[in-house]
């Protein structure tokens, strides 16, 4: 099983982490059934929950991060039901899902790793912002933003 | 490449640990410039030059209370600089969400 520990100062990876007040049964079916992945996702796939399944995902582009978008070659890694998935998700990232049941809910934690930290956008951030701005700020941020309208 | 638009002066201002440490305070709550003046070993004129900084930047306001002038974070100009720091936690963030929604929906 993939141990991965939340830390905001690595650069090589995005940790993201949600309640949802469902059980894991139904947290899971909304990852590993192609059409129940694709309406939250918004992208169309054939996956299955099979280790070494191999499928395609079609990406939605992020712009702000220069990432054009397109189908993606993905690979299920890890497939531990209602526990955990692990997908290869295209030539270099790793995406993690791990179910954690938490009172009557769960919370799904998301790993997102394999970022170049020499990338342009990288480097960027490091300098105008220095370490400190990383480490500490966006995670208190994140508390003032959740807690915006809309 | 970035579709998200950041005005120079935000960066300019994050750009002092002063100033980001200014923010980080008031991450908390509202604060008046006394009380933020405790945290830092310097005259309080370089802080109400720190403080005019952020705020033509957009990243406080500052509202007078009596004698004392109150400083608060203003969220929006921070949020677009983490979406352009992290755009893809942002991206998961919203899929989270959606994902989320879809559950309280769907009679799985």
């Amino acid at each position: 099983m993939t141990e991965a520990v939340p830390n905001a100062e690595d650069p090589t990876a995005v940790h993201v982490d949600q309640f949802l007040p469902h059980p894991a049964r139904k947290v899971w079916r909304a990852l590993t059934e192609p059409e129940l992945l694709e309406r939250w996702l918004t992208m169309p796939n054939d996956i299955k929950p099979v280790v070494g399944h191999r499928f395609e995902l079609l990406a939605q582009p992020v712009p702000a991060a220069g990432f054009a978008g397109g189908p993606v070659q993905c690979e299920v890694l890890v497939a531990d039901p209602e526990r955990e998935l692990s997908i290869k998700w295209g030539p270099k990232w790793t995406v993690t899902w791990r179910l954690v049941p938490e009172g009557t809910g769960t919370r799904l934690f998301l790993s997102h790793e394999g970022f170049d930290p020499d990338d342009e956008f990288e480097r960027v951030s490091r300098r105008i912002m220095g370490g400190g701005w990383r480490s500490h700020v966006p995670r208190a941020l994140e508390r003032v933003l959740s807690a915006l309208p809309g | 490449m970035s579709g998200v638009p950041v005005n120079d002066d935000v960066f300019a201002a994050l750009a002092n640990p002063a100033r980001r440490e200014v923010l980080r305070l008031l991450l908390e709550g509202p604060m008046a410039a006394g009380e933020l003046a405790e945290h830092f070993d310097m005259r309080r004129p370089s802080l109400s030059e720190h403080l005019r900084v952020l705020r033509e930047a957009g990243l406080v306001t500052e509202q007078r209370a009596g004698r004392n002038r109150l400083y608060s974070l203003e969220a929006a100009p921070l949020e677009e600089v983490t979406t352009w720091l992290h755009p893809f936690e942002r991206f998961w963030r919203t899929k989270l969400t959606n994902l989320r929604d879809l559950l309280d929906e769907e009679d799985l």
